[in-house]
């Protein structure tokens, strides 16, 4: 039996019936031996949100009573829970949230200490599809099968995807060339000032990959440098080009000399005391890499174009595949620090009786970018994840970021940052014009994690006056109802916008652009 | 039309042998969840929806192949 699943219902059209064993729904009686396990339970489906939440908060008490009683060395593999059907009859009503979030945070804690945990993010599977295509009512009615069975096969494309990732050995170390790799040009003839890093394109592509690639150091990946240079060369320019990010003291051994590369990796294997199996190998030269591959085939030789744009896909490639396993727990180390960062800023409140000083004394700064080859994918990807402040909710691919603008809809992202911590790029607005002097906001959406101080008026009130400047007048809006997003329901009420219709599920508004808006003074909006 | 019935049907039960005369009561796999199965997967190739209470008389090949002549 490859899985045994405890399940609380209905989800063999999810997990087949090859290999697999299911518990009876909701049953822990019965654990029999495995060596994996998946822990499946969600929410079941009850209009008492009370006795929902209270169902939750038993299914952690059943989890752990089945960890106690399986193998040390078995691995669990358990699903965040996710809310499938919640209509709370009363808008103030948060018990199943607050429950499921409970649950979801406990098990994050509870895969740091348990070496068997594995953890699996539902929701990236769940965000992708409205309320109406998670539940299919007539299967729910006829087979208890919450879960859409129409969603099986998509699940188990991703599921399969998710099984690899779970599977994979993680690296330890990568192994990087200098020249075209690190930075644009060769050292040896163009000299410290004459590399390309650090300004315009390609410098600034160089220098992205680098800060990305020592956020990987950070994160605990080992970085080495395997180059055909003269050393002193090589160390010069690390201690001498002010735009350099990586740095001696970031790389943990090199090996930088006129020496066969196969030799030197063996050597740079042998003195950090690795494997040679847990090493991946970066150049942009084809036959260095055809050469690792031949001699050392136990070393991971990702293929890489040489141009300096495809370093940051090269980047993705390399965390997605080799340097994270499932990334919960790494994630969550970040998210601690974040929320490290909530906290003081929680206290810093307290010590402000008024709360207009306290959001001064934040020094909140938004930068403001149009679209771009590097900030597309995340666009892309807030529009997909992006629940609860999104005012339209429409879920958008990078292809369709891309033919937006080259349809010429302006399209900007916001990078938040504060005296705590840089959030990074957390909002979007996206915009379609419509005639001469009119403009549609399709999309406004921003990451739950920066509410509270305004920042999304600020924001619109930005834009607002950026395309007032260009010769908007006037400007449409709407808010589409889904199930998660009524917190936003009046976001444009109180941003003046005019309410023109009404339905169940859409409310249109119209501004006209009178006058500039005045933004709050202690944001410091800059455009990049 | 048999054949595309057939084919889902083969698929799904992991039958090759499976035939016209294939029903709840002689084919060993078609329990409640293959039958679930075998209606998505039905109306995913036909393009068709099965109320419950259709859903629930679809027992044999030939009972199901009636509803879709129905249907299509």
């Amino acid at each position: 039996m490859k899985y045994f699943i405890f399940r609380n219902q209905t989800i063999e059209p999810f997990f087949g019936d090859s290999n697999v064993g299911y518990s009876g729904y909701g049953d822990i009686s019965v654990i029999p031996d495995a060596n994996s396990y998946v822990w499946f339970y969600q929410p079941s489906i009850t209009p008492d949100a009370k006795v929902v939440s209270q169902e939750v908060g038993n299914y952690y008490d059943k989890l752990q009573m089945v960890l106690q009683n399986i193998s040390q060395d078995a691995c669990m593999i358990v699903f965040t829970l996710d809310i499938l059907f919640n209509v709370p009859v009363t808008g103030d009503d948060f018990d199943v949230q607050s429950a499921i979030c409970d649950f979801n945070a406990k098990i994050f804690d509870l895969a740091q200490q348990d070496k068997r945990i594995r953890l699996v993010d539902f929701s990236e599977f769940t965000s992708r599809y409205s309320v109406d295509q998670l539940v299919n009512w007539k299967f729910y009615f006829t087979t208890q099968a919450v879960l859409n069975p129409k969603l099986a096969k998509e699940f188990k494309v991703w599921w399969a995807h998710k099984q690899e990732e779970l599977a994979l050995k993680r690296k330890k170390c990568l192994v990087l060339d200098l020249d075209n790799v690190l930075w644009g040009g060769i050292l040896g003839e163009e000299g410290v000032a004459g590399i390309k890093i650090g300004g315009d394109y390609p410098g600034n592509a160089f220098t992205l990959w680098q800060q990305a690639l020592l956020q990987m150091k950070n994160s605990g990946v080992i970085l080495t440098v395997c180059s055909k240079n003269n050393e002193a060369d090589v160390l010069e320019a690390w201690e001498k080009n002010p735009f350099m990010v990586l740095r001696k003291e970031h790389i943990s051994a090199w090996r930088i000399n006129w020496q066969d590369k196969a030799t030197n990796i063996k050597e740079l294997a042998d003195e950090l005391n690795i494997g040679l199996d847990s090493m991946v190998f970066v150049d942009d030269n084809p036959t260095e890499r055809e050469l690792i591959r031949q001699v050392l085939p136990m070393v991971e030789v990702p293929e890489f174009s040489g141009k300096p744009y495809d370093l940051m896909p090269l980047f993705r490639k390399l965390v997605d595949r080799y340097f994270r396993i499932y990334s919960i727990t790494d994630e969550d180390k970040v998210k601690t620090e974040q929320y490290r960062a909530n906290v003081n800023r929680k206290a810093a409140q307290a010590a402000f009786g008024n709360m207009e000083d306290y959001l001064r004394s934040l020094e909140m700064k938004l930068a403001i970018m149009p679209v771009n080859d590097f900030n597309c994918t995340r666009i892309a990807q807030m529009t997909q994840k992006t629940n609860q402040f999104n005012l339209t909710t429409h879920r958008y691919t990078e292809n369709d970021i891309k033919q937006m603008t080259n349809e010429g809809c302006p399209i900007y992202a916001i990078s938040v940052s504060d005296r705590f911590g840089d959030n990074g790029i957390t909002g979007e607005i996206i915009l379609r014009p419509k005639g001469k002097d009119r403009m549609i906001i399709d999309t406004f959406l921003l990451s739950c994690r920066i509410l509270g101080k305004g920042i999304e008026f600020a924001f619109l009130d930005t834009i607002l006056n950026l395309i007032a400047d260009k010769g908007v007048k006037m400007v449409e809006a709407c808010y589409i109802k889904t199930a998660k997003n009524g917190q936003v329901a009046d976001f444009f009420d109180r941003s003046g916008f005019a309410l023109t219709v009404v339905t169940d599920t859409i409310k249109n508004y119209l501004l006209e652009l009178a006058q500039p808006r005045e933004i709050k003074d202690y944001f410091r909006i800059s455009f990049k | 039309m048999d054949d595309r019935i057939l084919t889902i049907m083969r698929d799904i039960f992991e039958d090759e042998a499976i035939d016209t005369t294939c029903s709840q009561g002689n084919c060993e796999k078609w329990d409640s969840l293959h039958h679930l199965n075998l209606i998505c997967e039905l109306e995913d190739e036909f393009d068709v929806e099965f109320e419950p209470e259709e859903i629930a008389e679809m027992t044999t090949f030939a009972k199901v192949k009636e509803m879709l002549v129905s249907k299509c």
